[in-house]
């Protein structure tokens, strides 16, 4: 082995600075992951017995067996080379040491590791372990016809056990799947392949059930959502028939406001949900009509079990899906809202770390968190009036 | 910068939302690598698909946030021309300063690029600058000496006169202050120039390097 790479490392490491782990010398060079680490071992020899320039620091991957918790486990660590000897002295067996990175930095913690491997390993996905010691004949990537059955199998019994699940509840769960997939499904013809498959194989799924001869109630509810989802009419009292049969009191009430209702306007971009008192009591927004009806049907409802229903509302929706592609979308959304609960589970997805593509986070939210904010706002003046009647779209 | 109504997208409001994110985590790694904090508050996140170092301090936290808050309106209309954070130690005097050096990219590749196609790699080509100026932050302690104990940080913006004028006018955020910074805390003498990392992009161009004191205690 000629003597070429030791003046790369030497470059990588004291010209620019680098951590070059073992892993990242194997990539770039193009040689098996075992003489990267002899490559790497070698370096460090040379460098430290010319005992000048530099201090180089190296970090160890040491993995054997020890005891812990009186069960024998086999540990595999990374180790900087000060704890070398600390960690080797408590493991009953060391199966293997070698040199994981070296660099000049004295490293802190192990972030910047998993940094630099980052880019090279995304770089080389598909053959990552093409110079790996870790192999398994029977390991091989999915064409993208068995990917798109695995993805169809994945969407199926999720939504089958929603069907199963008697009640009004289920409705808003099969069209919150619909409707968080459905950027996804449309961002997904931009940004990746599997995205769009996974959207269409859940239309598919939703067809099939549709065209189900069974016309079970709760089939016929998950074929409502469909047909939401595909917004097709401008229709403002959306909501299943079958489910205005349970419940007539309060139904015809809730009825006959949904049709006064006129389409929401634009002002869907809200912000995640602050602590504004939560509202109890979420109508269409008809001013007059809901004042008088309000106390009435406020005690109705709020000894009634709580219901969600749903309803289309025109929306400007302009988000950012995984890759990061940003789009602006009007139409029709169906949306759930409950008249007597309180925002459910808005947060719980509302709350987004920050990352990069969420720069343009303003906009990306939960539909429903929106429709119920909307619906919140659009409360009569008796009630304390929320924050969220002022976010509109920037 | 241009308004693209199409999208509904102020452009410049993109970028500077961009940076600004990037410089609070810069900033909390730089407290991390140079010591200023013990480590105990400092917590793994994620940002950029990578560990990085965010202290749980919320004071401290809320100190960083107020701080680019106020920076960000300059970022977004070109008037901030450098972000450093400046690493004093006892007497307050520098010893390092961690010079950010934004410059507002050409207007004429932003125009015809922005379309949905070209944002998904433009924005993962972006965060994979920044993880990279991320990478050379943590390892930035080969090429300098150690700091005295007992730093203290600050953060000074060079801008233009007119925009202090405009930031006083237009208080950001009440009960946080920006005075204008004293000479010794702008310049610093016996300074060696690191440079640490360079980045061009669509939406950002930014250089990073350390000024340094040569005799830090």
């Amino acid at each position: 082995m000629d003597d070429l790479y030791l003046d790369n490392i030497d470059e990588f490491v004291n010209d620019q600075n680098k951590i070059v782990t073992y892993k990242w010398l194997s990539l770039t060079l193009g040689v098996h992951v075992n003489i990267a680490k002899q490559m790497l071992y070698h370096y460090l020899q040379q460098k430290r017995n010319e005992s000048s320039g530099t201090p180089l620091h190296a970090t160890y991957l040491v993995s054997g067996k020890c005891v812990e918790n009186g069960s024998t486990c086999h540990k595999v660590s990374v180790v900087r080379e000060d704890k070398l000897d600390a960690v080797k002295a408590k493991m009953d067996v060391t199966i293997s040491v070698h040199v994981y990175s070296v660099q000049r930095a004295e490293l802190k913690d192990s972030s910047p590791l998993y940094n630099t491997d980052y880019d090279a390993v995304k770089e080389n996905l598909k053959n990552c372990n093409k110079y790996s010691a870790i192999r398994c004949a029977a390991a091989v990537s999915l064409s993208s016809a068995e990917l798109q059955r695995a993805q169809e199998m994945a969407l199926v019994p999720p939504v089958e056990k929603e069907i199963s699940k008697p009640g009004l509840n289920e409705n808003t769960s099969a069209t919150s799947k619909p409707s968080a997939k459905q950027p996804a499904g449309i961002m997904g013809m931009f940004a990746s392949k599997n995205a769009s498959k996974s959207q269409e194989s859940s239309k598919e799924v939703k067809t099939e059930q549709k065209e189900d001869s069974s016309l079970v109630r709760e089939q016929s509810k998950v074929s409502n959502a469909l047909k939401v989802e595909s917004k097709d009419t401008r229709n403002k009292t959306k909501r299943p028939e079958f489910v205005d049969r349970d419940d007539e009191e309060i139904e015809s009430q809730q009825k006959k406001r949904r049709r006064i209702k006129k389409p929401q306007p634009d002002s869907s971009d809200d912000e995640v949900v602050p602590d504004s008192p939560p509202v109890h009591n979420v109508h269409t927004p008809s001013p007059k009509k809901q004042v008088k009806r309000e106390p009435v049907s406020h005690q109705e409802e709020s000894s009634e079990v709580k219901r969600r229903k749903r309803r289309r509302v025109l929306k400007s929706n302009t988000f950012v899906d995984e890759d990061g592609a940003f789009v602006t979308e009007k139409g029709y959304v169906s949306v759930s809202y409950s008249e007597s609960e309180e925002e459910p589970e808005p947060n719980s997805q509302a709350k987004y770390s920050s990352s990069l593509k969420q720069s343009f986070g303003k906009r990306k939210e939960e539909k429903r968190e929106k429709s119920q904010k909307k619906t919140s706002t659009a409360n009569k003046p008796t009630k304390q009036p929320s924050i969220m009647g002022f976010l509109q779209k920037k | 910068m241009a308004t693209l109504t199409r999208q509904d997208l102020n452009f410049g409001q993109v970028a500077a939302d961009i940076l600004c994110e990037f410089l609070e985590v810069a900033i909390h790694l730089i407290l991390y690598v140079r010591e200023i904090y013990p480590s105990g508050i400092f917590q793994k996140r994620k940002k950029y698909s990578v560990p990085v170092q965010m202290s749980c301090h919320p004071e401290l936290n809320q100190y960083i946030q107020d701080t680019l808050h106020c920076v960000k309106p300059l970022i977004e209309k070109n008037e901030a021309e450098k972000v450093v954070v400046v690493i004093m130690d006892k007497e307050h005097h520098p010893v390092e300063r961690f010079v950010f050096e934004i410059s507002p990219p050409p207007l004429l590749s932003i125009r015809w690029k922005l379309c949905i196609f070209l944002i998904c790699t433009l924005l993962s080509h972006v965060e994979q600058l920044l993880r990279a100026m991320i990478l050379k932050i943590s390892v930035c302690d080969a090429v300098l000496d150690n700091n005295p104990p007992g730093c203290t940080f600050t953060v000074l913006v060079h801008t233009r006169e007119a925009a202090t004028r405009n930031m006083e006018k237009v208080q950001v955020i009440k009960d946080f202050p920006w005075i204008v910074a004293d000479e010794q805390d702008v310049h610093m003498e016996e300074a060696k120039l690191i440079p640490l990392k360079t980045m061009t992009s669509d939406i950002l161009k930014m250089q990073l390097y350390v000024e340094e004191r040569t005799q830090k205690t």
